[in-house]
């Protein structure tokens, strides 16, 4: 890009912001999430794409089927915001993506004995899978993950738990509220 | 004492592991009372400190009869850069952690060292990363310290292959408080396959990989440990950090947000998770109990499961969150994977609760842990644990004995009819330095001084 075109697209996406962002209050910077990926508060995104195994796609397929499209398992790990599965070039490759709190290669020895037959169970159908249980298993994602270009987290600075917390206190508060305006007839 | 001995009662048909080849500071208590000293030193010449280790090789202490914790014992660590320079070849200094191998300092974003934690206010030795050897001498009599002391100098005092950096003396009495005023050393795990027999109420030993290099660990997986086998096995890591302990400034904290005495004393007692004498406050939570905090059978025989909402132990006390005890999670986590064996020894003098005012003198912690995944625990522990607060369902509310506070400082304590937050809490230990070291088996030690 010629310095005169950078010039202008800076202009533009100055005049986009101005124009359409709106100042939440909130701090949406991002930063590196340890040795891959990017960080926004305290939302870190891991990205990544693999081979799948010959029949892989199949039995995931079959997993979701199995769980009936519901992944509320996934809600034990306690940090995940979403993740999302997605098959490509032909059922030939998997795309992982999730946002989730804090660090995962610090919980991956934590994983490989809580949920070590869940974890093989799905990232089994990778080609070159090591087993959660194996020592280079952080290494074996770490190939895998690919950084995100752009990060963008609506509400950076609170965690699945801080949500849920929050959601809790909300829901008692406003039973306190409609008590209090209940019409005694 | 004989105290701490019951407590840990040894049974030679358990024993699995290779007692004999193991330093003797990973299985032995700490002996009450203790006397001891640390002393670091920088290898000034490789041939010469071999010898130096050869001669010393006959008075550093194994594991054998950890249960009798007689006498004096000698332990001997290397930092990385000790194992560089006394000549490990190549393929082995490759086959350490990478975080051994960068050395403490280094790690310093993954340990969360910021703000006054930060290397760049470490003591000049620790921030230059000079230290190559790092050995202790304790004992459970001034007689038996100042003995084995003497003859440990006497085996490097004519040599001019190390260089002493610094020396330490320290120790404790009866009661092994630390400079707060509170007891320390209570709890630690235990390692399967030692020959501890664990009385029924307590916590399951744990695998001996977590403790012991080259055994299978939780989860039975047996992680890969330095090579080659001789260097690696029956070895285990070293986490050595240095604390000042910033007690009149806890106690003026204390002072400022309680309306007697005796609800600072609750307040304190709330933060650590125990009182004074040591009693858990899962099972003593309104008062201090002398006679509980003082009975080893007594005192660490609890577990949070029935503290739901952590009205007697705060989530965010320090023993609660560096050994959650079967707390209810908030986060996918194994307790048993983040244990440490404590050793740490205390130096300086306590300071009464009324001592408000700094008199700007020394004391604090050489905080010693022991894991055969030390750094990758440390990390946790200082990250996930002490200074965040996810994993306890606090937001970003730090531990109060050793997190670095931000500017929020927050403490909370569940209480009724409503929780309790305190405002304004300061960094209470402050780290001053701290090394990584290998802590080799004696046929490792013998290996390496035949290099
Ligand atoms: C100067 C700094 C520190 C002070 C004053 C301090 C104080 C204490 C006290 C009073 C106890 C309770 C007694 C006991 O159970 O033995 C304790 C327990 C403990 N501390 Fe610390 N500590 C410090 C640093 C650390 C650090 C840096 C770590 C680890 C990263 C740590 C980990 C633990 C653990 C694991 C326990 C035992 C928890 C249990 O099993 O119940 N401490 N500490």
């Amino acid at each position: 890009m010629s310095v005169l075109d950078n010039i202008k697209l800076t202009a533009e996406l100055v005049k986009a912001n101005f124009s359409e962002g709106i100042d939440d209050g909130y701090d949406h910077s991002t930063t590196s999430a340890g040795k891959k990926g990017l960080r926004s508060g305290r939302v870190s995104e891991l990205t990544a794409i693999a081979n799948l195994k010959p029949g892989g796609a199949e039995n995931l397929k079959k997993i979701m089927e199995i769980a009936n499209g519901n992944l509320k398992g996934a809600t034990k790990v306690g940090t995940l915001h979403d993740l999302r599965i997605v098959l490509l070039d032909n059922d030939t490759k998997i795309l992982f993506c999730t946002a989730y709190d804090g660090d995962w290669d610090a919980y991956i020895d934590d994983f490989a004995t809580k949920i070590p037959q869940l974890m093989d169970i799905i990232f089994g159908n990778v080609e070159g899978w090591p087993g959660i249980k194996d020592p280079s298993v952080k290494q074996f994602i770490l190939d895998h993950q690919i950084t995100a270009t752009g990060w963008y987290v609506g509400v950076p600075h609170l965690t699945v738990n801080d949500v849920r917390r929050n959601d809790k206190i909300i829901t008692g508060l406003n039973k306190v509220i409609d008590d209090a305006n209940k019409i005694e007839k | 004492m004989a105290l701490d001995f019951l407590k840990r009662i040894f049974n030679p048909n358990n024993v699995t592991i290779a007692l004999d080849d193991i330093q003797a500071l990973i299985l032995r208590s700490r002996p009450v009372p203790y006397y001891g000293t640390v002393a670091v030193f920088e290898i000034n010449d490789a041939t010469q400190a071999k010898l130096i280790l050869k001669e010393l090789l006959p008075i550093i202490t194994s594991a054998k009869d950890w249960h009798k914790n007689e006498g004096a014992s000698v332990t001997l660590t290397f930092t990385y850069k000790g194992l560089e320079k006394i000549g490990l070849p190549k393929d082995s200094l490759d086959s350490f952690p990478e975080a051994f191998r960068e050395g403490m300092a280094k790690r310093a974003p993954f340990l969360n060292d910021v703000g006054v934690n930060d290397p760049k206010y470490w003591e000049k030795d620790f921030k230059n990363a000079t230290i190559h050897i790092a050995a202790a001498v304790i004992a459970n009599s001034e007689e038996h310290w100042k003995t084995k002391l003497q003859e440990f100098r006497a085996k490097f005092s004519n040599n001019k292959g190390l260089k002493l950096l610094k020396s330490h003396d320290f120790g404790a009495t009866e009661e092994v408080k630390n400079v707060f005023g509170f007891r320390d050393g209570i709890s630690n795990p235990e390692i399967e396959g030692s020959g501890i027999d664990t009385p029924p109420g307590f916590d399951r030993p744990l695998k001996t990989g977590e403790f012991v290099l080259g055994y299978p660990g939780e989860g039975d997986i047996t992680k890969p440990y330095p090579q080659p086998d001789i260097l690696g096995k029956n070895g285990s890591f070293l986490i050595f950090r240095k604390y000042q302990s910033q007690v009149a400034d806890f106690n003026k904290y204390i002072q400022e947000n309680s309306r007697n005495p005796q609800e600072g004393e609750l307040l304190a007692a709330k933060m650590v998770g125990r009182w004074r004498s040591g009693a858990p406050l899962v099972l003593s939570p309104d008062k201090d109990d002398k006679e509980l905090g003082d009975d080893p059978h007594k005192n660490n025989a609890f577990s949070f499961k029935n503290d739901e909402f952590g009205k007697k132990c705060p989530f965010s006390s320090h023993i609660r969150r560096m050994n959650p005890r079967d707390s209810k999670t908030f986060v996918l986590e194994d307790e048993r994977l983040h244990r440490i064996i404590r050793r740490s020894v205390t130096f300086g003098d306590i300071v009464p609760p009324d001592v408000t005012k700094d008199d700007g003198k020394e004391r604090g912690q050489y905080f010693m842990g022991i894991s055969a995944n030390a750094m990758g625990t440390l990390e946790f522990l200082q990250k996930q644990w002490a200074n965040d607060g996810n994993s306890q369902n606090l937001g970003t509310e730090k531990d109060p004995m050793i997190g670095v506070q931000d500017s929020e400082g927050l403490f909370t304590m569940p209480a009724d009819p409503l929780v309790k937050r305190y405002r304004g809490l300061q960094t209470f230990n402050i780290v001053k330095g701290g090394e990584y070291c290998f802590i080799p088996s004696l046929s490792a030690l013998r290996w390496i001084s035949e290099l």
